[in-house]
């Protein structure tokens, strides 16, 4: 239940339906043009960034105590399972053996879609009316969804966040994102896909203060079906949120360039 | 000095006309550095043939094109003139040949399509193909069985119908509908074909880019000019030029999209020495009123380039007087710049590259307009001492030890302010984004994106620092101030860190021009604030940011510290000196 909304939402309109002599009262707040206001800074909560799967705790390299375990979390992964190919599955293994060295997020690496919206950081969505961006502290990160463009363009180029387009159906934002180099993991627990990699975003605002963020993701080279990840954003409420500098880059020098410091063991090897 | 596409001549037909002056398409005149290079360009490229006792002119199929030798501030794309049009049997197979020239020194140019192909099919009308010349002549290819050979000039206008209307009733043309789908104008068996600009605000004018005009010929000239005087047209009085080849008078007149268009008598043969040409489309001085978001904030959102200001020194050179250059310094300015700042890149790397760039250098002298003297004022003992210690590490950076021995940018992880911000040889790309009450500002090159509230905000803490600063704005009428506080410091900007105090000028000048003004307070490190000042200009229609993923493809940390490692292998092998 917890991952889908739509029962909720529905009991909304059924509710406003009954009191039909009371004024009709509009729980999303809406932009100049009537569409949902999605202005301001926003955050998942919950544990995707660490597995986006069903997952009980589970430690790290001990050196640093419980700042490298991983906390139990319940899966956002609408089907429970992501349905990898053998060999991917396979892969997401090793990817898991070595994810202190290989994430894509240890090295500051962009984050990609639709990592970037469930990590454990806010970010800031502006909602103009041509574009709409959405502006992440981690890694310098943002991605400019086009709002303006009749039939979706392919990207230029691959790149880390792809290129998206947008539009409304209802209340909902949907966004078609692609062009991705498929280098950025899914979560901490090495999930991934591939520059195949196709996801339609579903932002759904469920009040003032909350969106219901769904991703479908669909890749022919790394799953054996589409699959979707579902849950919630929440609007950070502190009077001053915003979103700050984390310019991450010079804490993955070492991991990235350590082996060619001065003075470094079998330096410049 | 940059070259210029000068003259084309069409050797057509006479039309017939309403009025007495009927014209011909006689030559294209196309400015450019090297004027003998480019005939050998056009002959090996596009087959077209020198002519006699010539060496500046080449006859392209027909048409006569002048080159001239001169400065040009930009390609012939984005102006009134946007190509010209040459018909070849098989598109595809003459995009393969030039495809396999490459792009070296004075290659050729491909432009491809969206989709990476060279040639697409219009149906009904033909296959095409676009290049480039290397001094920023656009040339369309089609297959015109009908017509082999120059086919076309292509015209770009904010309002086609007028400007057909122009060339039909003043110059003659025969206005009609090329295959039922280009509006244009006949002149023989050449067409003016006029498109609509695609662009926000109006075409650049041609004097000083490419393509620096074209030229009809009229055999009664002084009737020509009487009816373009009367019809309250700019025109400059024709004239034997300087060095003529021949008797044949020359005039121009200011055409519609800033087109400037000659008239020549029927025995025009161009002249032997260079010719400058000095007529410039009039400036459209009306004052500019920002528009506002449906939200009713100042708009300033789109897609903006610093491209035109790259070059633009901080400091006003010493030998510089007044306040702004010729366009021939500005294009020189310009290229020493590309070359001087990326060595060994070509030029089709560098966005800035004359010809290639859709806007004009800037004439401005230096950015700094606060004091009038266009220098920094004088610095206290700390700055000269920061100072000095910035132009030591730039110009004798000991070897790295590791990673934080390397600036900041070279690390991908700032440039900072206002650093960040200013024009540089590739990746100038500015995207502003706004919603209500916020300003998005993103830099393309490293994708440091600034969201800026616009109205009051509780400062930060003092123990939050960061690389760029604490950004708060307001409107100042149509002006976006910004002030940033809070630098952590370590991108020091000629001196100045911790203690900065930047305030931020964004102000729309124009329909496609925002005016960037920044000031700098730092009393430890100056006596007294200064000031500067860019522009960028609008490109919605084309420009887009790549993603600059610098840090994730940052081989270059790997390949300096690991060649400062071997040369300290190498030395300690040696017994010199690290």
């Amino acid at each position: 239940m917890k991952k889908n909304p739509i029962s909720w939402l529905c009991l909304v309109l059924i509710a406003g339906g009954c009191a039909a002599t009371q004024p009709e009262v509009d729980p999303i707040p809406r932009a100049w043009d009537g569409n949902p206001n999605l202005n301001g800074v926003w955050q998942a909560m919950g544990t995707a960034n660490w597995n986006l799967e069903d997952h009980g705790s589970y430690g790290g390299p001990t050196e640093y105590g419980v700042f490298t375990a991983t906390p139990p979390g319940l899966g956002v992964v609408v089907e429970g399972e992501i349905p990898y190919q053998d060999w991917a599955l396979e892969q997401r293994a090793q990817n898991f053996a070595a994810r202190f060295a290989e994430d894509t997020e240890v090295k500051c690496f962009l984050p990609g879609i639709p990592r970037a919206n469930y990590m454990p950081y806010p970010f800031h969505i502006l909602q103009g009316d041509q574009k709409i961006m959405m502006v992440y502290g981690f890694a310098e990160a943002n991605r400019t969804i086009h709002m303006d463009k009749e039939t979706p363009e392919e990207a230029p180029i691959d790149s880390w966040m792809g290129r998206s387009h947008g539009r409304w159906e209802g209340d909902t934002l949907v966004v078609e994102a692609h062009g991705f180099n498929g280098q950025a993991w899914l979560d901490r627990a090495g999930n991934f896909a591939s520059d195949t990699l196709k996801v339609e975003e579903r932002f759904t605002p469920m009040g003032p203060d909350s969106i219901w963020y769904e991703a479908r993701m669909e890749d022919p080279n790394v799953y054996t079906a589409p699959w979707t990840i579902a849950l919630p954003l929440y609007r950070r409420l502190e009077p001053n949120a915003q979103v700050l500098e984390f310019k991450c880059v010079e804490y993955s020098e070492e991991l990235l360039y350590g082996h060619l410091r001065r003075g470094a063991e079998q330096g410049g090897q | 000095m940059k070259p210029v596409l000068k003259t084309i001549c069409v050797a057509g037909l006479l039309m017939a006309s309403s009025i007495a002056s009927a014209a011909e398409l006689h030559y294209v005149r196309v400015m450019l550095s090297a004027p003998s290079a480019a005939v050998k360009w056009y002959g090996d490229h596009l087959g077209c043939e020198a002519v006699a006792d010539q060496p500046r002119v080449t006859d392209c199929h027909g048409m006569r094109i002048e080159f001239v030798a001169g400065v040009t501030v930009g390609g012939s794309q984005g102006t009134g003139v946007n190509r010209i049009g040459l018909s070849v049997p098989d598109v595809e197979e003459k995009m393969l040949a030039l495809e396999a020239v490459g792009v070296g020194g004075a290659g050729v140019r491909l432009q491809r399509f969206a989709d990476g192909s060279l040639v697409r099919e219009i149906p009904g009308l033909y296959n095409h193909g676009f290049i480039f010349d290397p001094w920023g002549t656009r040339i369309e290819f089609v297959d015109d069985p009908d017509h082999i050979g120059f086919h076309h000039v292509q015209l770009q206008s904010t309002d086609p119908e007028a400007a057909i209307r122009f060339y039909a009733d003043v110059l003659g043309g025969k206005a009609g509908v090329y295959r039922d789908t280009l509006a244009g104008v006949r002149f023989g068996d050449v067409w003016l074909f006029v498109e609509k600009y695609p662009e926000v605000g109006r075409p650049a004018a041609t004097d000083e880019r490419a393509i620096n005009h074209i030229a009809f010929a009229v055999e009664d000239i002084d009737t020509l000019v009487a009816d373009m005087t009367a019809r309250e047209l700019n025109v400059r009085e024709p004239a034997v030029p300087e060095h003529a080849r021949t008797d044949a008078r020359q005039g121009f007149v200011s055409g519609p999209d800033g087109v400037l268009i000659a008239l020549v008598e029927p025995n025009w043969q161009g002249t032997q020495e260079e010719q400058f040409v000095g007529l410039v489309a009039e400036e459209d001085t009306t004052p500019y009123e920002t528009p506002l978001t449906p939200w009713g904030e100042p708009d300033l959102q789109g897609m903006w380039s610093g491209n035109s200001s790259h070059g633009i020194p901080l400091e006003k050179p010493e030998e510089l007087e007044g306040d702004e250059l010729s366009a021939e310094q500005a294009a020189s300015r310009r290229e020493r710049g590309t070359l001087g700042s990326i060595w060994g890149y070509e030029r089709e790397w560098r966005d800035t590259t004359l010809g290639y760039v859709k806007t004009a250098p800037s004439r401005q002298v230096a950015m700094i307009i606060d004091p009038p003297s266009g220098r920094m004022p004088p610095m206290t003992e700390l700055g000269k001492e920061r100072y000095a210690k910035l132009q030591e590490l730039r110009y004798n950076r000991p070897l790295a030890g590791g990673p934080e021995d390397l600036s900041t940018w070279v690390r991908c992880i700032t440039q900072g302010l206002p650093s960040m911000m200013m024009p540089r040889v590739y990746n100038n790309g500015l995207q502003i984004s706004q919603s209500p009450g916020y300003v998005a500002i993103q830099k393309e090159m490293i994708h440091e994106t600034r969201v800026i509230p616009t109205t009051p905000k509780p400062p930060l803490g003092e123990n939050i620092k960061q690389w760029l600063g604490h950004s708060r704005g307001y409107w100042d009428g149509d002006t976006l101030v910004v002030e940033v506080q809070g630098f952590n410091g370590r991108a020091v900007f000629n001196g100045a860190g911790e203690n900065l105090k930047l305030t931020e000028r964004y102000r729309r000048v124009g329909e496609t021009r925002l005016e960037y003004q920044f000031t700098i307070e730092d009393d430890t490190v100056w006596t007294a604030p200064w000031t500067g000042m860019f522009h960028f200009d609008l490109d919605n229609g084309q420009y887009e940011l790549v993603e600059y993923a610098c840090h994730e493809g940052n081989y270059g940390m790997t390949n300096i510290l690991s060649a400062a490692r071997a040369k300290e292998r190498e030395g300690a092998q040696s017994g010199g000196e690290e």
